[in-house]
């Protein structure tokens, strides 16, 4: 008589995506290794903090699109306020150490008919996109193929966007008004912490009159501290605040050229930074080795815990807003000097009034994006 | 999806290595408002420059 001992299958999920893990921390790897080499280390630190940035964007879910949705529909707060502490924490070393000079500056920008036109479109199209200049490295990298399409037409749109918006500024303007030109560096530090309270109140009792929560989750709490000085370790690598979409206008201009279009006679891409940009390697730009750094941070923290990218294709509207949605964003995140990043975190963080403005631009943008979604079959929440 | 996204990673990879390879780098990497007269992020001059 034999025995046989027999087992049941093993059924349970995997536990993580060793492929993709691998691929991930590998390419990672070669990227440090390159900046390394031509002996940049603080390249490295921001490839680093932007692995980082993805990692915990990716874990916290700290989407700023549905966060603005759901204090848009129902008054919930939590999430925005969420955001405020990202800021609150990364301003406490920018507004001091950009108004001290050296080599650091903060995110500022000029106030007028660009800013406001710029920052509406790019609310609007971050509600059909379903995300904005971080959130769509983050999902794409974390196994969202919708949110490739995104980043595609994102490209895109920031390219138009980089040839349009010197005639958006000829519309006129004021130079950049910044706290700290005014009150100090410790005194621009307290008006814009004082700003952020003036905010948040504001944005609290909105939610009270509305009857809805306005208490972040944990999770946000967390995330936003660990956001917040990802923010601040960002700005000491690059000497500026962590900004997204410049990084996307000069992947798209390098593919234009490469593919023959002749961007030499252009304004946007004669100016200083954005000519040196497109002439020297993509791993020269502080906004693009932050980029490629997220995108394998939510890589590498999505197939750290489950199968990645396993999910099914979205329907064709869903697809088609994520088109349309990327290239209003990728144009109005450049005709309003940046996005939730690099405009409103980077300047509200910086003491610089553009980034209020921006965020009040974005919101009413948001609230007519958010009704244009049932048009390609997206619910309003 | 996933291949796909093997697809568009390897791709990626290879255009980033090469375009460095290619690419003339004058040092520490750089943003745009690093240089004289940028007025935001992007680069773009200060309305009062162009007056």
């Amino acid at each position: 008589m034999t025995t046989a001992t027999l087992s049941a299958p093993d059924i349970r999920p995997a536990r993580f995506d060793p492929l993709f893990l691998a691929l991930s921390i590998g390419i990672s790897a070669v990227l440090i290794a390159l900046v390394l080499l031509d002996g940049q280390p603080a390249s490295a630190a921001l490839i680093l903090g932007g692995f980082g940035l993805g990692a915990a964007f990716l874990k916290a879910e700290f989407s700023y699109t549905a966060s603005w949705r759901r204090f848009l529909n129902k008054g919930e707060a939590g999430g925005l306020l969420g955001g405020f502490i990202v800021i609150a924490i990364a301003a406490l070393l920018i507004v001091p150490v950009a108004a001290m000079g050296g080599r650091y500056g903060g995110a500022i920008a000029p106030i007028g008919p660009s800013l406001l036109i710029g920052a509406f479109a790019f609310g609007l199209g971050m509600q059909l996109a379903n995300g904005c200049g971080s959130g769509t490295l983050y999902t794409a990298g974390g196994g969202s193929g919708r949110m490739l399409v995104t980043l595609a037409f994102f490209v895109i749109g920031s390219v138009f966007g980089s040839l349009s918006l010197p005639a958006f500024l000829r519309l006129g303007g004021i130079d950049p008004v910044l706290a700290s030109s005014y009150f100090g560096p410790w005194g621009g530090l307290l008006v814009t912490l004082a700003s952020l309270a003036v905010a948040s109140a504001i944005i609290v009792s909105i939610a009270k009159k509305r009857g809805a929560n306005f208490t972040p989750n944990r999770t946000y709490i967390v995330g936003g501290l660990i956001i917040g000085a990802l923010c601040a370790f960002v700005f000491l690598a690059g000497g500026h605040p962590w900004s997204v979409t410049f990084g996307y206008t000069v992947w798209g201009a390098k593919i234009a050229t490469f593919l023959g279009f002749d961007l030499s006679h252009a304004e946007f891409w004669n100016w200083d930074g954005p000519k040196l940009a497109l002439k020297q390697s993509v791993l020269s730009d502080t906004s693009s080795l932050t980029d490629f750094g997220m995108l394998l941070g939510a890589m590498a923290a999505a197939a750290a815990t489950k199968p990645f990218a396993r999910t099914a294709w979205p329907p064709f509207g869903s697809l088609v807003a994520a088109a349309v949605g990327g290239l209003i964003c990728g144009w109005g995140a450049r005709i309003g000097f940046g996005c939730n990043i690099g405009a409103f975190i980077g300047g509200v963080a910086s003491g610089s009034l553009h980034g209020w403005i921006w965020f009040v631009m974005a919101l009413a943008g948001s609230f007519i994006g958010i009704r244009l979604r049932p048009l390609f079959g997206l619910s309003r929440d | 999806m996933r291949k796909t996204y093997i697809a568009v990673t390897l791709v990626a990879l290879v255009v980033i290595v090469t375009s460095h390879l290619m690419s003339p780098s004058s040092g520490r990497a750089v943003s745009p408002e690093d240089f004289a007269g940028a007025c935001a992020p992007c680069g773009a001059p200060c309305p009062s420059a162009k007056k």
